[in-house]
C-alpha cells in the first residue's frame, strides 16, 4: 500500500519513500538488504525438473542478471518469484520464496496481490492492441479508485519514469501498436511501474529489440534500480555486465555462482562460469 | 565476386557433393517436363471444379430471379399472406416474426455460446476429474454441431412448446397450462346498448368457462374503465334504459356471458406452446454450438503474450476476460455470430415442427405467446401451391431471404475488417 499512495504523489516522494538506502549507495554496496530470499527451491515441469534445490538472496534496489545457457532454468524461477507459473497447469514447485515476510508460494497467499508488488516485463513487448495511455492506465484500474484528473497523472509520471513521455506525449490516445519496438517496450515497463510494485522482473526484455532500443532500455533498467528490485534474465553477457549489480550463473537448472557482477566477470570462481561468460559455451 | 549479368546461365545440375546418395543418377529431363505437366493439369481441375461450384451458384441465382422478378414489388414486402387473392399476397409478416424469432435466438444463444466458450478456452481446470469434465462437454459441443436440426425442431417441440406436460396441457384458445404475468380473465357479456356491444367481467374462478348474471355485479369496460354492473329484469315490468350512456353499463338479467381474456405484450405462460418465443429458443439450440466453436477459435487467437501480460500487473480471471481476452476476439466472435443467425433466419424445419406449417397470419406477434410466420416456412408454404401465381411470390420471396442473407454476410465481413484495423 505504501508504494502504492508513493506512486500518486510525487516523484520525489517517491524515492523517498521506496528507496531508503538510496541515500548511501556505498553502505548499502557492502551489506545489501535482503528482499527476494531463495531457499532449497525445486520446480518441475510435469516430471521433469527445471530447477534443483536452489538458494539465492537478490538485494534490495540493484538490478540482479540471471544468465546461463538456453533451458538452465533462469526464465523458471523468475517466472515463479511472480507465481506466473500457476498458468502453466503441469509447472510445480516446492521449498522457500519469500519477497520480505511473504511467502510467495504458499497456497494462501494471494497471487493478485503478489503480482501487484512484483511487476514483470516479458521477452517481447506485449501492449495491449488499446491506446498508450489506456496500456498505462489498465494496471491502476484494476487495483484502484482514481479520478481521471489522479489517473492522468498518475499515467504521465509512469510514462516519464520509463523514458518514454517525450516521445509519446502528443499521442497518449494513439494505438500503442504503432510504436516502434524499443518504444512499446519502455511503455510495457511504465505499465509495470503505474501498479506501483516493489520488483521488477525482465525475461530477457531486450533481446527482440535493435541495438539502440537496447541501450536506451539498459539506461532506463540502471536508473529504475534506485526504486525497484530488478531481476533480469538476459543471454547477452555485455548486457549483464553493463547495467547489473549482481550476477548468478545458472546450469542446468542448478545455481553455479552468483556474486558481484564484476567479481562474476573478471575472477569466477568456477570453471564453467567462467568458460560461459568467455563465450565457450551456451 | 563481380559477374556479368550478360553472361550465358548456367542451368546444369551443380555438381554433387562427393558422397551425395542422390548422385549418379541420370536426372531426365522428360521426367521433369511431366511432372511440370502434372502440376499444370491438377491446376486446371482446381479451376474447373471451383468454376462450377460458382456456375451452379449462377444458375440458382438467374432461374429464381427469372422466376420471381415481376413479383418483386413493394406490396410483395407491405402486403401479407393471401389465400384467395395470391396477386396482391405479400410477405411482411413474415419478415416481422423472422427479426422476432431471430431477436429472441441472439438473445438466448450468444450469451449461452459465447459465456461457453469462455469457460472452455480461459477455465481451463487443473484437477484431473474437472478436466475430464471440461473435455467431456467440448466433445459434446463438436457432435452437437453435427445434429440435423429437424432433430432439434423435436427437442425444441418436447422442451419448449410441452415442456414436458409438467405445467398442464396446452388447449387451442383456451387458458391453459401455467400462466405467470400479463394475461387478465374476463367474462364477455352483452350488454343492452345493442351492436355487439360488451362489458367485461372479472374471472374469479378459472375452471368456470360461463357465466350468467342475476344481480348487479364489478365490470369492466373496453377501455379498462371499472364501473358497477346494473341489470334490467324484463319482468319486473320496469321501462328499458334510453340512455345509451346507462345502456352501456346494464346487462338484461340472466344474459349469459363466455370466457375472454386480455393479454399484454409480456404475457407469459408455462408451457410456452407454439409461440415465437419457443421457435426462437429452438433457433438458438440450432445455433448454439457454431456460436461457441466460433468463439472458441476467436479466444484461442488470442495471443498468450496479451494475457499473461494482463495476469502479470495482477488482475484475476474475470478482468482478464473481460478487459483483454473478449476485446481482442470480439472480432472474431461478432463474425461467428452473424454467421450463426444467417444459419437461423435461413432454418425452416426446426420452425415447421414447433410451430407448424400454418401461414395465414397478417401481423407480427401481438406477446411473447403468439405465433408467427417465418420467411422459410412461408416460401415453403407457397412453394408446395399449385398456382403459378405462389410458384412466382415464393422465388420472389427466396430473393428477399437472399438478400437478407447477403446483407448479414457482409456486416460480418465488414465488422471483421474494421474491428481488426482498430
Amino acid at each position: 500500500m505504501k508504494a502504492l499512495n508513493a506512486n500518486i504523489s510525487t516523484m520525489s516522494e517517491v524515492s523517498r519513500s521506496a528507496t531508503p538506502q538510496s541515500d548511501s549507495p556505498a553502505q548499502a554496496e557492502v551489506t545489501p538488504e535482503v528482499c527476494i530470499r531463495i531457499a532449497n527451491f525445486n520446480a518441475w515441469y510435469g516430471s521433469f525438473q527445471a530447477i534443483h534445490n536452489l538458494s539465492l538472496d537478490v538485494p534490495r534496489n540493484q538490478v540482479t542478471a540471471f544468465i546461463g545457457p538456453s533451458g538452465c532454468g533462469k526464465s523458471t524461477l523468475l517466472r515463479w518469484i511472480n507465481r506466473m507459473n500457476d498458468i502453466v497447469p503441469s509447472a510445480n514447485s516446492r521449498g522457500t520464496l519469500m519477497i520480505d515476510e511473504l511467502d510467495v508460494l504458499a497456497q494462501t497467499t494471494d497471487v493478485v496481490n503478489l503480482r501487484r508488488r512484483v511487476g514483470m516485463v516479458f521477452q517481447k513487448p506485449n501492449p495491449f492492441p488499446k491506446s498508450i495511455y489506456d496500456n498505462v492506465a489498465f494496471g491502476p484500474k484494476l487495483h484502484l479508485y482514481l479520478s481521471r484528473a489522479e489517473l492522468d497523472e498518475l499515467v504521465e509520471w509512469s510514462l516519464r519514469k520509463a523514458a518514454v513521455w517525450d516521445e509519446v506525449k502528443d499521442r497518449l490516445h494513439a494505438p500503442a501498436l504503432g510504436l516502434s519496438g524499443g518504444q512499446q517496450q519502455r511503455l510495457c515497463i511504465a505499465r509495470a511501474i503505474a501498479v506501483g510494485p516493489e520488483v521488477l522482473l525482465m525475461d530477457e526484455p531486450c533481446s527482440a529489440l535493435d541495438p539502440a532500443s537496447t541501450l536506451a532500455i539498459e539506461d532506463l533498467i540502471y536508473e529504475l534500480r534506485e526504486q525497484y528490485t530488478i531481476v533480469m534474465v538476459t543471454h547477452n553477457m555485455q548486457q549483464a555486465s553493463r547495467c547489473s549489480d549482481r550476477t548468478a550463473f545458472f546450469f542446468e537448472g542448478k545455481l553455479v555462482e552468483s556474486g558481484p557482477t564484476q567479481d562474476v566477470f573478471t575472477k569466477p570462481q568456477e570453471k564453467r562460469t567462467d568458460d560461459y561468460v568467455r563465450g565457450r559455451f551456451g | 565476386m563481380a559477374t556479368d549479368i550478360n553472361a550465358p546461365v548456367d542451368n546444369s545440375d551443380p555438381p554433387a557433393a562427393s558422397g551425395y546418395p542422390g548422385g549418379g543418377y541420370a536426372v531426365s529431363t522428360d521426367n521433369s517436363s511431366r511432372r511440370k505437366l502434372y502440376s499444370r493439369l491438377f491446376y486446371l481441375l482446381c479451376v474447373l471444379i471451383s468454376g462450377l461450384s460458382v456456375v451452379v451458384l449462377g444458375v440458382l441465382l438467374v432461374s429464381i430471379g427469372w422466376q420471381g422478378h415481376s413479383r418483386l414489388t413493394w406490396d410483395l414486402l407491405q402486403n401479407s399472406h393471401s389465400e384467395l387473392n395470391p396477386e396482391s399476397s405479400g410477405m411482411w409478416p413474415s419478415i416481422i416474426g423472422s427479426v422476432f424469432i431471430c431477436g429472441i435466438c441472439a438473445a438466448s444463444a450468444l450469451p449461452l455460446g459465447i459465456g461457453t466458450a469462455i469457460f472452455l478456452e480461459e477455465f481451463k481446470p487443473a484437477s484431473k476429474p474437472l478436466r475430464m469434465l471440461h473435455s467431456f462437454i467440448q466433445l459434446n459441443i463438436s457432435n452437437l454441431a453435427g445434429v440435423p436440426s429437424i432433430v432439434y425442431g423435436l427437442l425444441g417441440l418436447s422442451l419448449f412448446v410441452f415442456m414436458f406436460n409438467v405445467f398442464g396441457r396446452i388447449q387451442v384458445n383456451e387458458s391453459s397450462g401455467t400462466e405467470l404475468f400479463g394475461v387478465s380473465h374476463y367474462y364477455q357479456v352483452l350488454s343492452l346498448a345493442g351492436g355487439g356491444h360488451t362489458v367485461l367481467i372479472p374471472q374469479e374462478d378459472e375452471s368456470q368457462k360461463t357465466i350468467k348474471i342475476d344481480e348487479p355485479t364489478q365490470a369492466v369496460s373496453r377501455d379498462g374503465e371499472t364501473f358497477e354492473l346494473a341489470i334490467w329484469d324484463p319482468a319486473s315490468g320496469q321501462p328499458k334504459p334510453s340512455d345509451p350512456e346507462v345502456r352501456k353499463r346494464t346487462v338484461r338479467k340472466g344474459q349469459g356471458g363466455g370466457a375472454y381474456s386480455e393479454t399484454e405484450w409480456y404475457y407469459l405462460r408455462l408451457p410456452f406452446g407454439k409461440s415465437f418465443l419457443a421457435a426462437g429458443l429452438t433457433l438458438s439450440l440450432v445455433i448454439l454450438p457454431i456460436v461457441i466453436i466460433a468463439s472458441q477459435e476467436a479466444l484461442r487467437g488470442v495471443a498468450p503474450s496479451l494475457r499473461e501480460a494482463s495476469f502479470g500487473l495482477g488482475s484475476t480471471k474475470w478482468q482478464t476476460v473481460r478487459h483483454v481476452s473478449l476485446p481482442a476476439a470480439m472480432p472474431g466472435i461478432m463474425t461467428g455470430a452473424i454467421l450463426a443467425m444467417g444459419r437461423a433466419i435461413g432454418e425452416a424445419a426446426p420452425i415447421l415442427v414447433v410451430l407448424g406449417a400454418a401461414v395465414a397470419k397478417n401481423s407480427g406477434p401481438q406477446n411473447l405467446m403468439d405465433n408467427v410466420v417465418t420467411m422459410p416456412v412461408l416460401i415453403f408454404n407457397w412453394a408446395g401451391r399449385q398456382q403459378a401465381a405462389y410458384q412466382e411470390l415464393a422465388a420472389a420471396a427466396i430473393i428477399v431471404l437472399l438478400a437478407v442473407l447477403l446483407l448479414m454476410n457482409s456486416a460480418a465481413i465488414y465488422l471483421r475488417q474494421k474491428m481488426r484495423v482498430g
